[in-house]
Order: C-alpha cells, then structure tokens, then sequence
C-alpha cells in the first residue's frame, strides 16, 4: 500500500478539508481548516485542487514513514521539520521517497502547521467533506483525531514538481497585537456608542478558552441592551457577547444557531490569523465596511486561483 | 422583513421581532421559497425562530445584489400558504431510569408523573428551528403547566435518545451530548443517520407527536435503560 505510516500522531492532528457545506440546516458544523491562507498555500505549492484534504497539525510532535515516493508541502507554524532527520524549510514542496521519515517538532512561533501531500490522502469523505468534527463523530478517519499506528494512504507520484513561496508572501506570527477587522452587523444596535468606542479602543487577551469551535478573549467588559437574542443562524467570525461582557469570536467548528447578542463578525482573513495566535497574545478589533471587507476576501482567493 | 448584514459574506434576514406559530410559517414558507431556487450562490441557508441565515458566495452576490435577490423573491411570501399538517409519532419511554429530571419536574410543575406524561405526550408540536447538535430539534410549545426552566449547571453527558424539556421547548437529544435541558423519556427513535441520503427524517416543516410506550416495548424496541 501507498501512504504514511503514522510513527506518531501528535497532541492533536486532524484530518481536514475547506469545510462541510450546505448541511448546517440540519445542525452540522462547517468545519474546515482554521487557516486557510497556509493551508491553500500548502495545496497551491503542489498544484493541489484547494479542496483536496489536509493534516492540520496543532503543537507539532508527528512522525510519519512513507511506503512510496511522493512530494509533500508543509505551511503555517513556525517549526523544527525533518526528512530523515536533516532539517528542512516551510512553505515549499519536498520529494519523498519511499522509506523517509518525516517529522514534525515543537512550534517555535503560530499554533497550527499544515502537512498536504501530492493529490491529498485517498480517504473517503463523509456528507461530502473529509473535515474532521469530532463532536459529530464525522469526517477523518471515523470522526476521530489522527492516531499512531494509523495508515494514511495516498498515490504514488513520480512526477517532477518543485515550488517555493517568496519570502514576502511567508506570514510572521509574531506581531505584538493583530488586529482583528470587524464587519459591525446582527445586533450591533444594541451596543451604544459609549460600548463600541469601548469595543474598538481596548486590546484583548486571548484566553485558554480557545478551540476549533471558538476563540474567548478577555478585557474590557461589552455591555449589549439585550439580555439574550431570539436563536439565530451564527456566521463564521460572529463576535458573540455573553453575559459576562467578554467576546467570543465564533470559528469553524461553531454551533449552527444561538441565542447571545452579536456586536458584528471578524473579517475571515482574520479569523485565519486568529487561528495561529497562542493563549495570552493580545488581539484588538477595528471597524471595516461591508464592500472593502468583501474586496480585501476577494484578494485574499484571488491568491490561490 | 428586514434584510441585514450578518458577516463579509452572510446576510440575515428577520421576519418578526419575536416568536410565533405564524412567524414561523412565513420563515418555513420563505426557506422553501430559496431552497427550491437550488442557487449555488446560496451556500448556507439556516431558518430559525424568526429569521434566516444566508451565506452567500462574494464572487456572485455584494450586499446590495443580494439584498435584491432576496426582497425580489421573497416579497410576496405570506403566512396565508398552507401550512404542512404531516405529523411524525414518535415513540418515548416515561421511566423514571431514564427520565432523569421526572422528580424535578413533578416538583416543580406539583403533579404526578403520569399527569407529566399525559400532558407532554397530548400535543403536537411545531418544530421551530434544527441546530446545536445534527438533527437537534427545537420544538414547542409544551404546555403551561409543565414549563420548567433549564437546569443551572448543564449534565456533562446527556444520552442520545433522551427526550427533554426546557420551558415552553422539547427536543430529542439526537447524540450523546452535554445539556441543560430536562429529562423525562428516552426513544430509539433516530433523529441523525450519516447512512440515510436525506440523514434525518426531521424537516422544520413537520409535526411531532410523542407516543408513550411501556419499558418493555422501549427494551423490544432496542431502547437501552
């Protein structure tokens, strides 16, 4: 059989996808990769389609042994990356052959690293995504994180393939507050002025609270005049403001429908950056229009196509 | 109807500032109405109590385009349209192994259990909206005399299968699942198969029934107590 043997699985790797769609009428989750820049960037290197799947990869710590020759990308987190333990660079492709190792090591700087590999893992979908949710038990390899001793099958390829990203387009994780751009929208109403000069002008703390589904921060308390909304459909990046005033900015793994007051949604670009920033790091929010929020995520694809 | 931003690529659209049966058939009316336009540029569309979520491909639509599409289409959606009578039975055991809260709610509501049972088991119930879980439905209303808030601390770990009530609401947990609602029956009844092409027999647009049954009928049934 063609593939990687699983030497070592990891504190948490998934198996991923751009997301499971149309379904979210019945309750299931959108799932997906959390940063879709280094995970389209690790399919764009291999000429991969963007919605072949993926191994996100949270804290580093995977093994994996190749049976065939293959070429692999690896995007995202700054990391210490082996093949047969000789160091190796992100945001590039590699040839493997038959027999390598390849490890992934502690994060130095960004929370997820990306691992895509030529035509992705021959691994049946599931309702039409590969995306792994594990609440859902859906997706992966029965619904459930990568583990050791697995078998990740993929074809064989021995074609000739190498691509390398500039430097310029290699995002640093590191800045001391990324600035998450909110589209004011749902009940932005409900906040007065004096709550969203207090919203837009405080820097937050990103708190342990942090998953696939959402990310908690903490700072400046948000009052709303509502106590709880009417359940409705929740968006991808919806800032949700719960009764203890600190924002919740929702991600991909959030529930379909809920009842907290929403001052407005982050910028999915932002929600990608967002996905990298580690607990304690400081994030403030900034007011962006509908059509230049839309021009920026038309850029942002336009990369990729 | 009020058409308005909910993200860079999603619009929500309100029908009413509150909950009710009619709301909910102009939102039922208006989600066929966009599903049967089978728009791929409609990525998501999720009904609830009184609004729909809509995300929609930038590519396609802005927000000015959409909003178009929307009140063009929508416009003459009305609560005048017949409403779906089909009602799905659904089998429940009212045991005290698996109704959890039944003390709580008898204490609370002061009748008996079989009182409780009568009245939750007489309606018919509307769904309202389908989320949280896959094929998680929210239903109402359940009747005044047994409206019992939602736990203070939610269960860890509610059974799937556990049929529950939360003031006016009742719904199925359709997987295990934390939870704060009430307890007071279990079905086998599936609410979300990966199996079936159309994965849960549920629709927002059809009524439920529950069916008392005997512990014996819920072991014969499959029923785990």
């Amino acid at each position: 059989m063609s593939g990687f043997e699983v030497l070592k699985s990891g504190y948490f790797t998934l198996l991923q996808d751009r997301g499971r769609f149309s379904l979210m009428y019945l309750g299931v989750t959108q799932s997906g990769i959390m940063d879709e820049y280094a995970a389209l960037m690790a399919q764009k290197l291999l000429h991969n389609s963007l919605d072949a799947n993926i191994l996100e990869i949270v804290f580093g710590n995977v093994e994996l042994k190749a049976t065939s020759n293959t070429y692999i990308s690896i995007c995202g987190a700054s990391l210490e990356f082996f093949i047969n333990d000789e160091p190796r660079d992100l945001w590039r492709t590699h040839h493997i052959k038959a027999g390598d190792t390849i490890r992934v090591g502690k994060m130095i700087q960004g929370q997820r690293v990306y691992l895509a590999v030529k035509d992705g893992f021959a691994i049946k979908k599931e309702l039409g995504s590969n995306s792994t949710t594990i609440k859902e038990q859906l997706g992966g390899i029965n619904g459930k994180a990568i583990s050791t001793n697995e078998f990740l099958p993929y074809d064989e390829c021995n074609e000739i393939l190498y691509s390398r990203l500039s430097q310029k387009y290699i995002p640093s994780y590191d800045e001391e507050i990324l600035v998450l751009r909110v589209v004011l929208s749902y009940q932005e109403e409900s906040f007065s002025k004096k709550e969203k000069e207090k919203f837009f002008g405080s820097v937050y703390t990103v708190t342990n609270d942090f998953n696939r589904m959402a990310c908690k921060l903490n700072g400046e308390k948000i009052n709303s005049k509502l106590d709880g909304i009417i359940s409705e459909g929740i968006s991808f990046g919806a800032v949700q403001i719960p009764k203890d005033g600190q924002p919740i900015v929702l991600l991909k793994e959030r529930q379909t429908i809920g009842g907290y007051p929403k001052i407005g949604s982050v910028l999915s670009i932002d929600c990608f950056k967002l996905a990298q920033r580690k607990v304690g790091s400081k994030v403030k929010f900034e007011p962006i229009d509908i059509n230049s929020a839309q021009k920026k995520l038309k850029n942002f694809y336009s990369i990729f196509s | 109807m009020q058409i308005k931003i909910a993200s860079v690529d999603s619009v929500i659209i309100y029908f009413s500032n509150d909950i009710s049966k009619e709301t909910s058939i102009v939102v039922k009316n208006a989600y066929k109405t966009l599903k049967a336009k089978n728009n791929r540029a409609l990525i998501e569309i999720i009904p609830s109590y009184n609004s729909i979520l809509i995300t929609y491909d930038i590519f396609v639509f802005d927000f000015e385009s959409i909003k178009k599409y929307l009140n063009n289409l929508l416009l003459n959606i009305s609560m005048n349209e017949k409403e779906n009578k089909n009602i799905i039975n659904i089998d429940v055991y009212y045991g005290a192994e698996v109704g959890f809260d039944l003390p709580r709610v008898s204490k609370v509501s002061k009748l008996s259990f079989e009182e409780i049972v009568e009245i939750h088991s007489s309606k018919v119930y509307d769904i309202y909206a389908i989320g949280f879980l896959p094929g998680f439905a929210y239903m109402a209303s359940v009747d005044e005399r047994i409206l019992v808030p939602r736990l203070q601390t939610p269960r860890k770990n509610i059974p799937k299968g556990s049929v529950a009530i939360a003031n006016n609401q009742t719904a199925i947990y359709p997987q295990n699942s934390p939870g704060g609602w009430n307890i007071i029956g279990k079905t086998t009844y599936k609410l979300f198969d990966k199996t079936l092409e159309n994965l849960t027999p549920l629709s927002i647009d059809l009524k439920i029934k529950f069916n008392p049954i005997s512990k014996e009928q819920f072991v014969l049934n499959g029923g785990i107590l």
